[in-house]
């Protein structure tokens, strides 16, 4: 693949996969964030209030999977990150940048380990036993990953696509 | 609230096996705990070098001849083992023990794990307040 290619283009296109796995994550993510933290309880009239009003529960899944993968994925191009963005950003001190970026990997690995029960919990959503864990701990996973996606955009700003 | 679940999910499924809530929730209240702890004491699975493709196990200091070492992909794995390890051991004790488990646990740890995470960092700051 990478004799096809320029080396560029190859992490490129890996880093845009993992761009676009993030946001099928973000959205999935914050669709059910918002409709177990601002649940509708009546028909759903604009915007704001069809988009709280999804089938919650029918995201679980996709959210696990979508969260593996871009983990992986991310992983993946972290190795190229190490070597071609880390070392210049820390050469042009960009030091603030470079420590959220590490601030990054931790959060991701705390939100991967919170998916055995995320799913649990969202599996069994009538039972009204979990209705606070659930709503905690898909808040808690949806600000991480706004976070690692927030971070990840700001990094790619300062060096990212074709660098 | 849309949260409303098919009436298959009433049938026996992994969902609502006794054995995985055991494990999901042991794993998940026991894993931010246990990633800041393989941080501090520097527990990595393995250490890889990106710049040479060179992968031991356990800890690698950089060098100049390996260039920088990667240690996140050490602790997420070790991290992932030691919780799944006590995910098992979950799955064997009696249900008495495993239900008490605090629920608010997992929502609580993810957020006390942070303050460590950001103090862990404090050279990237220390470097950043200098300049």
């Amino acid at each position: 693949m990478r004799g096809i290619i320029s080396t560029s283009t190859f992490w490129t296109l890996w880093l845009f996969v993992h761009l676009i796995l993030a946001l099928g994550l973000l959205g999935a993510l914050t669709h059910q964030a918002m409709a177990v933290a601002l649940p509708v309880r009546k028909p759903a009239a604009g915007i704001v209030t069809r988009f709280r009003a999804v089938p919650a529960a029918g995201y679980t899944t996709a959210v696990c999977v979508l969260y593996v993968l871009t983990f992986f994925v991310g992983s993946y191009i972290y190795t190229q990150y190490r070597i071609a963005i880390r070392i210049p950003l820390e050469n042009a001190h960009y030091y603030k940048t470079g420590g959220f970026f590490d601030f990054k990997e931790h959060v991701a690995t705390l939100g991967l380990v919170l998916l055995p029960a995320y799913w649990l919990l969202w599996k069994n959503a009538q039972n009204p036993d979990y209705d606070n864990a659930r709503k905690g701990v898909t808040l808690v996973l949806a600000v991480m990953v706004w976070f690692l996606f927030i971070v990840g955009h700001v990094l790619n700003n300062t060096r990212g696509f074709a660098s | 609230m849309s949260t409303a679940t098919p009436a298959s999910a009433k049938q026996p499924s992994l969902a609502t096996s006794r054995k995985f809530k055991a494990f999901a929730l042991t794993f998940s209240i026991s894993g931010p705990v246990i990633y800041c702890m393989v941080q501090y004491f520097n527990y990595p699975l393995f250490t890889y070098w990106p710049a040479v493709r060179r992968l031991v196990w356990g800890f690698g200091p950089p060098s100049a001849d390996n260039g920088p070492n990667m240690l996140w992909y050490g602790w997420s794995v070790t991290t992932l083992l030691i919780a799944g390890a006590l995910g098992i051991v979950a799955m064997m004790l009696p249900e008495h023990l495993t239900k008490r488990l605090p629920l608010w646990l997992l929502w609580l740890l993810p957020i006390l794990a942070i303050p460590y995470v950001v103090y862990s960092l404090m050279p990237w700051w220390t470097l950043a307040a200098r300049q």
